[in-house]
């Protein structure tokens, strides 16, 4: 009898450690985002101590001033870089485990560009504004999306082939938006140049709240659609053995990745390598193969709020959140290539 | 113990795009017995064993389980009876082997079923019955490749099916490894009468470890049954283009495959 209840036992406690440690990630992941989120608002032209960030964020503020600064100027920013980021990092995270390769984040494999080139025509062809912008740039992700899965998708899924077709459409759609832009008055080519570096700080108010609502209801869907993502991560064989429908499962899953990136490019441009750092940052902090969509996003909103942070703050004067993930971006991805060739991973 | 169910192969067609590899095969799998399926690279012994567990759709034909056709089955259904460890299955880079065990439980887990006492017991029992209990803390890669195919098989195991699919389970593997696999999944066929169906290589670990033997050639069955019946140096001379002489292992009495090859072999009186 004890011979069967025993491993049992042994094996309960691994899981439930292993529970343990992820809940107590989650936790301490969400207190940093918040704890960064009340300091990216205590300064500023003007320091407000952080508990009267709080305090005027609720609506009681100790000076009448601090609902001024907060509400019109620090608080649209700091939900910004919260949101975007969180979108961001849910969305990387969702296609490197699809696609089973860590440079398989929207950056390369063309959605955010196809959602780019959408939103810069929308604003120079046509003068769309605020929700019409958010709707171009889903369905400019939509488009690239469903070209490259298209293109690489016949005959399996490889997350190499994604990757490469990704790149050329990337660049396609880069010349693209070039030609939009030459062809452009000045005022919006230099409007559109600020968007397409990527910045929380222009996002519109129906930006913010496009993507909240995305938010809202794609990272629950995401967590349920969690389990199947777990399956599918081992390889089409293995999840069909283990009876999951790899098809319909991973359409959803992609059509949740595209929308949150989508929506995020719509509010704050392109912010470059976001998406592609946050899972692997998230899976490095937990030590093990991070299956927490949740905690990707997290680190996401940490990395955009620092980077914004440190956009507005550290030179003398602010430059766009855009340029500093691209500092942080540019030398990690090279990072990870020599590593992915030292072990020769395929 | 396991249910008795009937797994058959009826008239099956596979192949990718333009090309038959599997034709119109039919056979019964042996409910309870371990059978190997043998054959040359691209006598179609793989897309066989693919097929039967529903990673491609039949061109014609189709697998039958217990009178029904798999492909018209819910899939999960399907899964709860029939596991596959495949020929080079990937997990992600840092995953635990605890963890990687627990997702075989997936057809036994609804949208917001929570985790039971006996999806616990299941990869337990799958973790004891492979000898990897002590590694389920450890990162998959870290493990030596004999652990790692282990750890697979927990996984498989960890599905609780009463028949399991192996795609060359012991390729890649040092010999010792593979004989320790091949005990593991016979212990577990005499525990709990696993029906088991793998594509073997090796052809003396074949004629050794399986009761029931499928020769393939050219996306056709040859011929079936007992090794030591079904394998003689004709057969192999048929299927492998190897002249070889069979005779029986002075230990197991099962067929043991002798290649002649063109060189150090001494002439025998009368050959």
């Amino acid at each position: 009898m004890t011979k069967t209840i025993e491993p049992t036992r042994s094996f309960r406690a691994h899981r439930r450690n292993r529970a343990r440690w992820g809940l107590a990630l989650s936790a301490g992941l969400t207190i940093a985002v918040a704890v960064v989120f009340i300091l990216s608002m205590t300064f500023g032209s003007v320091t407000v101590a952080p508990i009267d960030v709080v305090l005027a964020t609720i609506g009681s503020p100790t000076e009448k001033w601090h609902t001024f600064i907060i509400y019109e100027l620090r608080l649209p920013r700091a939900v910004t870089a919260v949101v975007v980021g969180l979108a961001l990092g849910a969305s990387g995270a969702i296609f490197q485990r699809l696609l089973r390769n860590p440079l398989a984040s929207p950056d390369f494999l063309g959605v955010s560009s196809g959602a780019n080139v959408a939103v810069v025509a929308g604003f120079v062809l046509w003068n769309l504004t605020g929700y019409q912008l958010s709707l171009a740039a889903i369905l400019g992700g939509f488009a690239t999306a469903a070209a490259i899965y298209f293109l690489a998708g016949r005959g399996g899924i490889s997350g190499y082939r994604f990757i490469l077709v990704g790149i050329g459409v990337s660049a396609l759609m880069a010349s693209l938006t070039s030609y939009l832009l030459a062809r452009a008055t000045l005022n919006d080519a230099r409007a559109a140049m600020t968007w397409l570096i990527g910045s929380v700080g222009m996002a519109k108010t129906s930006d913010i709240i496009a993507l909240a609502i995305a938010l809202a209801v794609l990272l629950p869907a995401s967590a349920m659609l969690g389990k199947r993502l777990r399956v599918l991560e081992l390889g089409d064989g293995t999840a069909t053995a283990l009876g999951a429908n790899t098809r319909v499962d991973r359409a959803l899953l992609m059509l949740a990745a595209v929308v949150l990136v989508a929506l995020a490019t719509a509010a704050a441009g392109p912010i470059a390598f976001v998406a592609l750092m946050a899972g692997p940052i998230a899976t490095r902090i937990s030590g093990r193969a991070d299956e927490s969509i949740f905690r990707a996003a997290a680190v996401g909103a940490l990395i955009v709020q620092f980077a914004d942070l440190a956009a507005q703050h550290v030179l003398a004067t602010p430059i766009s959140t855009g340029i500093v993930t691209g500092f942080v971006g540019a030398p990690y991805i090279a990072w990870i290539i020599i590593r992915a060739n030292r072990s020769g991973a395929a | 113990m396991t249910d008795l169910h009937t797994l058959d192969v009826a008239g099956l067609t596979l192949g990718y795009e333009d090309k038959d590899i599997v034709k119109a095969v039919s056979t019964r799998i042996p409910t309870g017995k371990i059978t190997a399926i043998i054959g040359a690279n691209a006598s179609g012994k793989s897309t066989l064993l693919r097929g039967v567990a529903r990673l491609l759709k039949p061109r014609a034909g189709s697998v039958v389980l217990d009178g029904k056709a798999v492909h018209d089955m819910r899939s999960l259904d399907v899964a709860k009876i029939i596991g596959l460890l495949p020929q080079s299955p990937v997990a992600p880079e840092s995953i635990t082997v605890g963890d990687l065990v627990s997702r075989g439980r997936y057809p036994h887990q609804g949208w917001f079923a929570r985790w039971s006492a006996e999806d616990d017991k299941a990869v337990a029992d799958a973790l004891e019955s492979t000898g990897t209990a002590e590694l389920v803390d450890r990162k998959l890669t870290q493990l030596s490749g004999g652990q790692r195919q282990r750890v697979w098989i927990a996984m498989a195991l960890a599905q609780g099916t009463d028949i399991l699919l192996l795609d060359e389970p012991t390729t890649y593997l040092d010999i010792n490894y593979q004989v320790e696999v091949l005990d593991l999944l016979t212990d577990l066929n005499n525990r709990t009468g696993t029906t088991i169906v793998m594509v073997l290589h090796e052809l003396n670990l074949a004629c050794r470890y399986a009761d029931h033997v499928i020769a393939m050639k050219q996306g056709a069955i040859v011929t079936e049954g007992d090794p030591c019946e079904v394998i003689t140096s004709e057969v192999v001379e048929d299927v492998f283009k190897l002249q070889c002489d069979v005779m029986p292992c002075p230990r197991s009495g099962t067929p043991m495959v002798i290649p002649l090859g063109r060189h150090r072999v001494a002439a025998v009186a009368g050959a």
